[in-house]
């Protein structure tokens, strides 16, 4: 493969993938403004196998477009030689850095915070009502970080390429 | 316990901030470097 189409390639799943991850996370933002604990009998009375279904497929999505951001990226940093530069924040190379770090922290809480919880609360795995109750809180915190963290990240993502002259 | 994270204005404050002293210190940390 052309180098450079590999480039080009890498920076179209890398916004792609993620205007779907965390627009996913900003849509929850907007669905669920405040926290509301798990609910047993709203949510078992409206589900349904197409909604069941729908969750899945939605929950999947995001999840995996998050891997997708984040090995797109690094794809990138390693093509250009930089990533070595970028991970040890070495000069103007922290900016864009620390982007990646925090990047690599929201899809690490994605998967090891956000979903092992979030799968008892949707129902894909059996827990005990309380549980279900406990790890609506835990997903709503995890989810929430992600919105917080989103926002240096996608500054230092762009100021990073737009406006280097901002950290000098 | 009610966090940031608890409102929309929390949660817009909580990652304005925390941009603003991240800036800084890359701002910091490159300029020290250079």
């Amino acid at each position: 493969m052309d180098m450079p189409l590999f480039d080009i390639l890498m920076r179209c799943f890398h916004i792609a993938f993620a205007l779907i991850w965390v627009g996913h996370n900003y849509a929850s933002v907007v669905q669920n403004p405040h926290f509301r604990p798990f609910n047993a009998e709203t949510s078992e009375d409206a589900r349904t196998a197409a909604l069941e279904t729908r969750m899945q497929r939605e929950h999947g999505t995001f999840r995996y477009a998050a891997i997708v951001v984040w090995v797109s990226g690094m794809g990138m940093l390693w093509y250009r030689g930089w990533l070595e530069d970028v991970l040890t924040l070495s000069g103007p190379y922290a900016v864009i850095g620390i982007g990646a770090w925090i990047g690599t922290l929201m899809m690490l809480n994605l998967w090891l915070i956000m979903w092992p919880h979030q799968k008892k609360v949707l129902g894909f795995t059996p827990a005990p009502l309380e549980e279900r109750v406990r790890c609506s809180r835990i997903t709503f915190l995890s989810s929430r970080t992600n919105t917080i963290l989103s926002m240096p990240l996608l500054f230092f993502m762009a100021a990073g390429s737009h406006n280097p002259q901002l950290f000098m | 316990m009610k966090l940031p994270h608890d409102s929309l204005q929390g949660t817009l404050i909580a990652g304005s901030l925390l941009t603003v002293v991240l800036y800084l210190m890359v701002h910091m940390l490159i300029s020290n470097a250079g």
